[in-house]
């Protein structure tokens, strides 16, 4: 029989081949790229406007803050700044900044890219804001030394630095591509287009280039001062849903898939990906907002307490996601300062009827539910909603739902107000007030704003504004004791009702290493590499 | 000749009643039947919790259920009585309108005739599906702006039919001799023109039936038409995809469209050879 010359040849050439990625191995793992599938959700990508699950994971990797949380997810480490003191009350902190720190472009971290960063935060006013809101001034005695000064004591301050949206920016650089950081920063401000396609940060990573509902492409930070980051490119897939996500795993074209609820993957049986199930800081939750338009029925607070014992809290927690979750009490999540010893929520049908009977509502109402219609942390919030559908029946309460794209939700919520809605939230670092200041009815914040109808009806709770500068002012057992409180005038107000903290799936090719849940920043990507 | 031969021939049935007609009408007919009746014998509520989540087909559950433990059989029979009444509604107004405006267009000719057929180009010329999208998207989700949608994507092709016929039949000499006789426009037009139209309409019609119902699934599959909890099959496919490998979620709803559009299709082939003199 006369050999097959191309066969051999092909055959020969394969083993060389083989043989020559065996050698190279290692190196070329790293160098291709990590692809993770997730569903984007990006709503902005300047540091300061941009405020979603996904921001985490991009600021996280291209900034970096003066600290960051360290590896127990509670403390602060240093990151650009070495070193930190604060005065006995808490209002003035001070940092320095590592020497040789520099920024992508190479040009070095000075004090005057933190002041800028800083009052930049402040003063655009988008939704991280909140986090510099009582910094009266900043000084820069010189290039390495920055002092905050604080209104009011701020025992927080420290973990705020941590949050993904306290990255601090290359002020130079930014400031030549339209960016403020004046008092008037919020309409002066042109830059935001610019951040769509550049990072101005020190990270690991820089942006290299992102398409809406397509991709984010990332790449090594060649001038990275510490240790370089493992994997050399990393692209966020667009996937809107968890099916697709999990058959990219399988089939090879994602290594990381960031969404997977614990139902599809309990159907994922392959030695060649590893599935770990670990609690979550993220939580679920509904939420009334009696200044809404489309209220049929004053949504008071006996309303919102009946409502609120008519849901079914571990039936939820078992349809949605398989019984793999945990109750929350309040908005605060489980583990967070002040948490322990809190009620959990309770099913009493009894009490709900009551309540509406006392109302004249026994025969019951009907309130509109605008409902974002999207998958996160394995919970599809339409099939939340009708769950709560069911629930609502028993007390004859219909609602009815209109589901409809995340941003259209964002607008509606604000105008003319959604009664009754569900919605997700993930902490962007270790502390409470970072809950109080979002959920809680103290004048201003996201959720006193959007759920009074912007002020037609008046939520403020004075006892949580008090109780908020007491937790500030305080540490140790009594911040703890402050947020308690805290958090059972937000369970009382019936405003946000937790409904299920999710455990998190992480779904990946079991090739990947360094893949974990941190309580800021969602994926830190620089700790990825491939075995 | 035998008495057996005798009797077969007698009870020959029509050429047009072929087996798929056969078919399609009891199909068509069972799914009416059903949608009337349904309510009155299903075995659990369309919307509530009747079994375990994610229950495969059993005895207890035929197509097994959902992923909030609704029975996926009931869901699929009541998924009728939202199909079939849309589709007749869809129907029957692109089927008003359109014709009302072919018949216009097509009797009275000159600019009238110029507008509205150039109006029927501008609509024929957008995908169904994405004209459907759009007039949805501007009007909100739900079942009935989904067939305000349908009937603006649909009411075109009944218009440039109807033109086709008109303009055929007021050549014919009858007609010619009722507007020779004196007879008023009118009266030209409904008695002596539009009767003898309706054959392809009816025809198109019940054809289109079936593209009706699988437009309003598709509609509903992307979010833009029946909202939950509505068992509505577009709808229940929808999430059956969101829990791809729970395959009957999906099936029940599936084999239900695939039912009613074939049912349809081959009543219409029937009424066709039926109405049609030149399909003999």
């Amino acid at each position: 029989m006369k050999p097959h010359l191309p066969g051999l040849l092909g055959g020969v050439s394969a083993a060389a081949l083989a043989f020559s990625a065996a050698l190279v191995a290692p190196a070329a793992a790293q160098d291709q790229p990590l692809v993770i599938a997730r569903n984007l959700e990006i709503n902005s990508l300047d540091p300061h406007r941009a405020f979603c699950d996904t921001c985490q994971i991009y600021l996280s990797s291209t900034y970096q803050g003066l600290v960051k949380l360290g590896p127990d997810e509670k403390s602060v480490v240093p990151s650009l700044a070495t070193e930190w003191t604060a005065n006995d009350d808490q209002t003035q902190f001070t940092f320095t900044l590592a020497a040789d720190a520099v920024f992508s472009d190479g040009s070095p971290v000075e004090a005057k890219d933190v002041k800028w960063t800083f009052e930049r935060l402040k003063n655009i006013q988008g939704d991280p804001s909140f986090m510099m809101a009582g910094i009266s001034s900043i000084e820069t005695p010189d290039e390495k030394t920055v002092v905050v000064n604080m209104e009011n004591p701020n025992s927080e301050f420290m973990g705020i630095l941590a949050a993904p949206y306290v990255g601090i920016i290359n002020s130079d650089v930014a400031a030549e591509n339209g960016a403020s950081a004046g008092a008037d920063a919020a309409t002066a401000d042109q830059a935001e287009t610019w951040f769509l396609a550049n990072s101005a940060g020190s990270g690991p990573y820089v942006l290299d280039t992102y398409r809406p509902d397509d991709e984010l492409r990332f790449v090594r930070n060649e001038n990275y001062w510490q240790d370089a980051a493992p994997i050399g490119e990393i692209v966020i897939d667009q996937v809107a849903d968890a099916v697709s996500q999990a058959q990219m795993l399988q089939s090879g074209q994602a290594d990381i898939a960031m969404q997977v609820d614990p139902d599809t993957a309990s159907t994922i049986n392959s030695p060649d990906i590893t599935i770990e199930t670990v609690p979550s800081y993220n939580f679920i939750y509904v939420m009334f907002s009696p200044g809404a338009e489309g209220n049929q029925v004053p949504l008071d607070l006996e309303v919102r307490q009946a409502l609120a014992y008519a849901i079914d809290y571990q039936g939820i927690i078992d349809f949605t996601v398989g019984g793999e979750g945990e109750m929350q009490a309040s908005p605060i999540p489980n583990g967070f300062p002040g948490t322990e010893g809190l009620p959990m929520p309770e099913e009493n049908l009894d009490k709900a009827r009551e309540l509406l009977a006392a109302k004249g509502l026994e025969d019951g109402f009907a309130i509109d539910v605008t409902v974002a219609s999207m998958n996160v942390y394995g919970v599809d919030l339409a099939l939340l909603m009708q769950k709560i559908q069911q629930d609502f029946a028993r007390i004859n309460v219909t609602i009815n739902i209109q589901p409809v794209a995340s941003a259209v939700w964002r607008e509606q919520i604000a105008n003319p107000g959604i009664p009754f809605s569900a919605r997700f939230y993930a902490p962007d670092y270790y502390g409470s007030a970072q809950y109080v200041q979002f959920f809680g009815m103290i004048p201003d914040s996201w959720w006193e704003r959007n759920a009074s109808g912007q002020g037609k009806v008046d939520l403020v709770n004075q006892k949580e504004v008090d109780l908020l500068q007491q937790a500030l002012a305080s540490s140790g057992e009594d911040m703890e004791k402050a947020y308690h409180e805290i958090a059972l005038e937000m369970i009382n107000d019936r405003i946000i009702v937790p409904v299920v903290s999710p455990n998190l799936v992480l779904a990946y090719r079991s090739e990947i290493d360094g893949v974990r849940y941190s309580a800021c920043c969602n994926l830190p990507l620089a700790e990825i590499s491939r075995k | 000749m035998s008495d057996v031969a005798h009797r077969s021939r007698q009870f020959a049935l029509p050429h047009w009643a072929t087996l798929p007609v056969i078919l399609g009408g009891f199909i068509v007919g069972a799914w009416i039947v059903i949608g009337f009746t349904v309510p009155f014998w299903a075995p659990y509520d369309p919307t509530m919790l009747a079994g375990m989540r994610f229950l495969p087909p059993g005895a207890e559950h035929w197509l097994g259920t959902d992923a909030l433990g609704r029975d996926v059989f009931t869901r699929t029979l009541y998924g009728v009585r939202h199909s079939l009444p849309i589709a007749a509604a869809v129907i029957v107004c692109a089927v008003v309108i359109g014709c009302t405006l072919g018949a216009i267009a097509g009797f009275v000719g000159g600019l009238v005739d110029e507008a509205i057929m150039r109006l029927v180009d501008v609509t024929l010329s957008f995908p169904p599906i994405l004209l459907a999208m759009a007039v949805t998207a501007a009007l909100g989700p739900g079942l009935g702006n989904a067939a305000i949608a349908m009937v603006i994507v649909w009411w075109p092709i009944y218009a440039r039919l109807m033109r086709a016929q008109v303009l055929a039949v007021r050549e014919r000499e009858h007609v010619e001799a009722a507007i020779a006789s004196g007879a008023r426009p009118s009266r030209v037009l409904f008695k002596h023109i539009l009767p003898l139209c309706w054959s392809p309409i009816i025809v198109n019609a019940t054809m289109d039936f079936g593209q009706v119902i699988l437009l309003a699934a598709s509609l509903s599959f992307i979010g833009l038409g029946a909202v939950p909890p509505t068992p509505e099959w577009g709808q229940m496919i929808s999430d059956g995809a969101l829990h791809f490998y729970r395959w009957w979620i999906a099936a029940g709803p599936g084999l239900a469209i695939l039912t009613i559009v074939l049912g349809f299709n081959f009543l219409g082939d029937g009424l066709r050879d039926l109405l049609d003199p030149r399909s003999k």
